[in-house]
């Protein structure tokens, strides 16, 4: 099975911007550790290890083409493992999320995320037509309303909103008639009110106090001002590793996890946040070429999907600390502690060292078989 | 699973124009993408580098909550050292607002440990809205031991609140000369914008009057900083580092504490002053202004009642009536106008006027207190008795001009020069002065008035008993002071304060043992107006005053008068005689006599000035000693 041609094709800048990633995430952690009192690194480091392997393994031992016909079976795992969670879920922080596998808690909904893309991009490459209009795709929005309620229901509004949007971008590579385009459109302003009194408070002041922050310092905002002191007072060359004071006196919530970017800017300053977000630029620059130049349909929809996943995830966590977007749990992905992002995230990285690697199978004018 | 591969081996690919359209939306995939990367790195340049020096300031806010150490307030000790106002610890309930999240919570839990209603609580932290973040605003200032037992096991479950130590003035032998010493009280806002004292901020004890405001800068010491770093929820993570506070210098009075007592109880009917100085180097013993007021009172806060009891109008026990009473001296004004026509030859001691009980000047008639007369009168009979037609003729004689030029020779309208604020320095008249205030001409009355220390004649009891001293002395008149030495906690001494001569009155040695012998006749001739101050073993000079408030066509008694309408009494002595050692003034308002009120308060203070002087009952150099003889010899 093992060809040199994968070593070829094998996509080293993404691999380095990913290594680089984990090594940063680490160091971070390590101070964000030391910040909560309970090491969180470690268990961090295992993951990485054991998700870089996994990736590595899926890359050279997994071709991807099989995911079109697992596709279904990946889907109805997906939405039992959400159902089973209604059940058996691990509430934390008045969600109910988990699920507890006696080892690990995993977080099905990190999954999901991954497991939206590869179902998505199956459906579209079965279902290969040069656009799409309404009608072609009601099927597969009832499909994915599944796992979106049941994630909803959790509740974790942020995931459930997040998997409309890979759905969404999945679709923009699928090109979607305008005309629906627009009906679509109109139909979500429409459905605003709806929306908003379906809401639950919380989430309402959350969303309000986006658009008029500094209303309540001391309320719903005083985790993105506290986050805005952490980086803007990391000014060029950062505090020092390990003595960002709005990270180390518990002024940043949740620095392991959601508030990652903001410590890693405080003790890194200008210079550390802006190298962190060029190699994410390069891994998702990397991850948008491998769908760019795959030369066949599953492919380019599963490179699309994964690299969209991990871009949206980016945007939204750096947004959201820096305060630019709503407050909202996306993890910033490698960076943020928690295995089920990690492996969601290695796991997609591996499909896409997987896609690009297998590119040679697709030569121009080569045909196998 | 091969078969499976198989199976989907006949991948589809693109069409070339699928292609095509592919790259394209990857193209534009990666054009937001980088937008996107810009947009953030603009946003972290303006975070962290354009307003990066605010956020640093906020965090380091966030980190570094800084305490003061409140240095103990410097003491206030009498002259042989015993402690007239020293410090002790002040618990104080503190409260951060900022870090309060939820405060109605907060005061629904403080209000029943403070024992007050929540609006209480909430009217001293509103006061303060504006003042700048972070700082402790004292919601219960000198909190008992009960109190801060029950918040110190509750404050866990009060964040924000904590209890502050600071140390305020305590005085041991309970309110000494309130109006020399002072009293602190809370910074006003007026005077923190003005930044008037270093370092001060709201909530801060500050002199407000007396020596406590005068030496407020000696006094106060130095603050110093102990820096806390704290974490989200203000608990204590590490002292990051501390300046140890420097206590304030101790400043050592003049005052005699026994001395002061003694005189304080003396006064305590009556309201007035005393002043009660040391002729032969014009340091002050003892000084009292009546009635007194309670210092700690300002400290701990003041309701209306008391606030309205300290302001009135009739008592006025906020002003220290020692320095800006002001008062017509009567007939202790004699002293000057006796050494004046001494001085200037209109009388020898043994010139004599007929004194009537009646004196006519054109059409008016001005009469003497005496109703009987004193019949013939040289100087010594007009001191000793106080006869007014005597010195209705001197006036007469001597004209206005010549009793203003004596009175501002010794002292009088001009301010002793003590170093407190706001001292009076009296008033004497002049005909210039009349024409501009009343546009009218001097008339000549008023110079016989002026001569028995009534009309326009305005003085106060310290610039009395420095007249007084300057007599005592032998002429020298000080600016007094009630100043020993300022010295740190150590004993290392920064100031000492010794009294400057103002002066020297204008009046030959021979003439002013002339008025002394007639002072010391004042007081213990048989028929003498000060007798009641005549002591056993020692020999007092004085001259009595009786200061008529209103003018009265026919004398009535005292007592049938309302209270305002009645006399002031004076009374100016020293003792002994030959070789003063204390000069005292004593003026009480509205009280009747000098003879009667004033001289035997007077007679108190000498008396218990020499117990402190011969404790023991041993015979000392009394009248026995004392040669009545060698101040007539002098003569």
């Amino acid at each position: 099975m093992f060809d040199r041609r994968f070593l070829e094709h094998f996509d080293w800048w993404l691999f380095l911007s990913v290594l680089l990633l984990m090594a940063i995430g680490f160091v971070n952690l390590n101070s964000g550790s030391a910040a909560t009192g309970y090491p969180f690194q470690w268990k961090q480091l295992q993951w990485y290890i054991a998700g870089t392997v996994l990736m590595l393994s899926l890359v050279v031992f997994f071709d991807y083409r099989l995911l079109t016909v697992y596709s279904v079976h990946i889907y109805l795992i997906m939405v039992f493992m959400l159902i089973l969670i209604v059940f058996i879920g691990k509430t934390v922080g008045g969600s109910q999320r988990w699920l507890s596998l006696g080892f690990m808690n995993i977080q099905p909904s990190e999954l999901a995320k991954l497991a939206t893309v590869i179902v998505v991009s199956s459906y579209f490459y079965h279902d290969d037509k040069p656009q799409y209009g309404l009608t072609d795709l009601w099927r597969l929005a009832l499909l994915m309303l599944v796992p979106i309620f049941l994630i909803y229901h959790q509740p974790d509004l942020g995931t459930a909103l997040f998997l409309v949007l890979i759905f969404s971008s999945l679709v923009y590579m699928a090109r979607l008639k305008w005309t629906s385009f627009l009906l679509l459109l109109g139909s979500a302003i429409a459905a605003f009110p709806l929306v908003w009194e379906f809401l639950k408070p919380y989430q309402r002041d959350r969303i309000m106090n986006f658009f008029f922050p500094g209303k309540d310092p001391l309320g719903a905002g005083y985790h993105i001002s506290q986050s805005k002191i952490a980086i803007g007072s990391g000014q060029i060359m950062g505090k020092g590793y390990m003595k960002g004071s709005q990270a180390h006196l518990n002024f940043l919530p949740e620095v392991h996890t959601d508030f990652a970017f903001s410590i890693w800017a405080e003790e890194w300053g200008w210079v550390g946040a802006v190298l962190l977000l060029g190699i994410f630029f390069l891994m998702l620059y990397r991850g948008f070429l491998i769908a760019s130049q795959s030369r066949e349909r599953f492919g380019a929809f599963l490179a699309f999907g994964v690299t969209a996943m991990l871009f949206w995830q980016v945007v939204i966590n750096v947004g959201m600390v820096m305060g630019l977007m709503p407050v909202v749990g996306i993890p910033l992905p490698l960076i943020s502690y928690g295995g089920s992002s990690v492996f969601t995230t290695l796991i997609g990285v591996g499909l896409l060292l997987n896609v690009r690697s297998r590119r040679f199978m697709f030569q121009k004018g080569t045909r196998t078989r | 699973m091969k078969f499976k591969i198989k199976t989907i081996w006949h991948v589809k690919r693109f069409h070339q124009l699928d292609q095509e359209a592919n790259k394209r939306r990857c193209d534009i995939a990666i054009l937001i993408m980088f937008l996107c990367l810009v947009t953030f790195c603009a946003r972290l340049w303006h975070l962290q580098i354009v307003q990066g020096e605010d956020f640093r300031q906020q965090s380091e806010r966030n980190r570094i909550r800084s305490v003061r150490l409140q240095p103990p307030r410097g003491k206030i000790l009498d002259r042989t050292g015993r402690l007239l106002a020293g410090v002790k610890p002040c618990f104080n309930v503190c409260l951060v607002k900022e870090d309060v999240r939820d405060m109605e919570a907060l005061l629904a839990k403080l209000s029943p440990l403070l024992g007050e209603t929540e609006a209480e609580i909430r009217t001293r932290l509103g006061s303060e809205q504006k003042g700048p973040k972070y700082v402790p605003i004292v919601i219960k200032r000198g909190a008992e031991w009960e109190t801060l037992s029950r918040i110190e096991s509750r404050l866990f479950s009060l964040p924000g609140v904590f209890i502050e130590v600071t140390p305020i003035r305590e005085y041991p032998y309970g309110s000494i000369a309130p109006h020399l010493l002072g009293y602190l009280g809370e910074i006003s806002r007026k005077d923190i914008e003005e930044k008037r004292y270093k370092g001060a901020r709201s909530g801060d004890l500050v002199g407000k009057y007396g020596i406590e405001e005068r030496f407020e800068n000696d006094l106060a010491g130095v603050k110093g900083q102990r820096r806390l770093e704290v974490d989200a929820e203000g608990r204590l993570v590490r002292v990051i580092d501390e300046k140890p506070p420097i206590p304030g210098k101790d400043l050592y009075l003049s005052i005699d504490l026994e001395l002061q007592q003694a005189s304080e109880e003396a006064m305590k009917e009556y309201v007035g002053a005393l002043v009660a100085l040391d002729p032969q180097t014009g340091r002050i013993l003892a000084l009292v202004s009546s009635p007194a007021f309670d210092p700690d009172a300002f400290a701990t806060g003041i309701d209306n009642k008391e606030w309205e009891a300290l302001n009135d109008p009739v008592s006025r026990p906020l002003q220290n009536k020692a320095l800006q009473g002001r008062y017509a001296p009567a007939s202790t004004l004699k002293i000057v106008v006796a050494a004046a026509a001494l001085q200037e030859g209109i009388v020898t001691r043994n010139t004599s006027f007929e004194c009537a009980s009646r004196f006519r000047l054109g059409k008016s008639s001005f009469r003497c207190w005496n109703w009987r007369g004193h019949g013939q009168t040289n100087l010594y009979k007009a001191l000793v008795e106080s006869c007014d037609i005597y010195f209705y003729q001197v006036g007469l004689k001597l004209k206005n001009e010549k009793i203003v030029k004596y009175a501002n020779a010794f002292g009088l309208g001009s301010k002793t020069g003590i170093d407190l604020p706001n001292e009076s320095p009296g008033f004497i008249a002049t005909p210039d002065w009349k024409l501009k205030k009343y546009n009218e001409p001097w008339q000549e009355g008023e110079t016989l008035i002026t001569a028995i220390g009534q009309g326009f004649t305005l003085v106060t009891p310290l610039q009395m008993a420095c007249l007084t001293s300057a007599v005592a002395n032998g002429g020298t008149l000080y600016s007094p002071v009630y100043l020993e030495k300022l010295t740190g906690p150590d004993g290392h001494i920064f100031a000492s304060f010794e009294s400057d001569p103002k002066g020297k009155l204008p009046i030959s040695e021979s003439n002013l043992r002339i008025i002394k012998r007639a002072l010391v006749g004042a007081v213990n001739d048989e028929k003498a107006t000060g007798n009641k101050c005549k002591l056993p073993d020692v020999l007092v000079a004085g001259k009595t005053g009786t200061a008529q408030v209103i003018g009265q066509a026919k004398r009535r008694q005292d007592k049938k008068l309302d209270w305002k309408y009645r006399d002031h009494a004076w009374f100016v002595a020293y003792a002994p005689a030959d070789k003063p050692e204390l000069a005292v003034a004593v003026l009480c308002e509205h009280a009747g006599h000098g003879g009667s009120v004033a001289a035997p308060i007077a007679r108190k203070v000498f008396e218990k000035w020499f117990q402190i002087q011969s404790p023991l009952p041993v015979l000392r150099p009394c009248k026995t000693a004392f040669n009545i003889k060698s101040i007539d010899n002098h003569v």
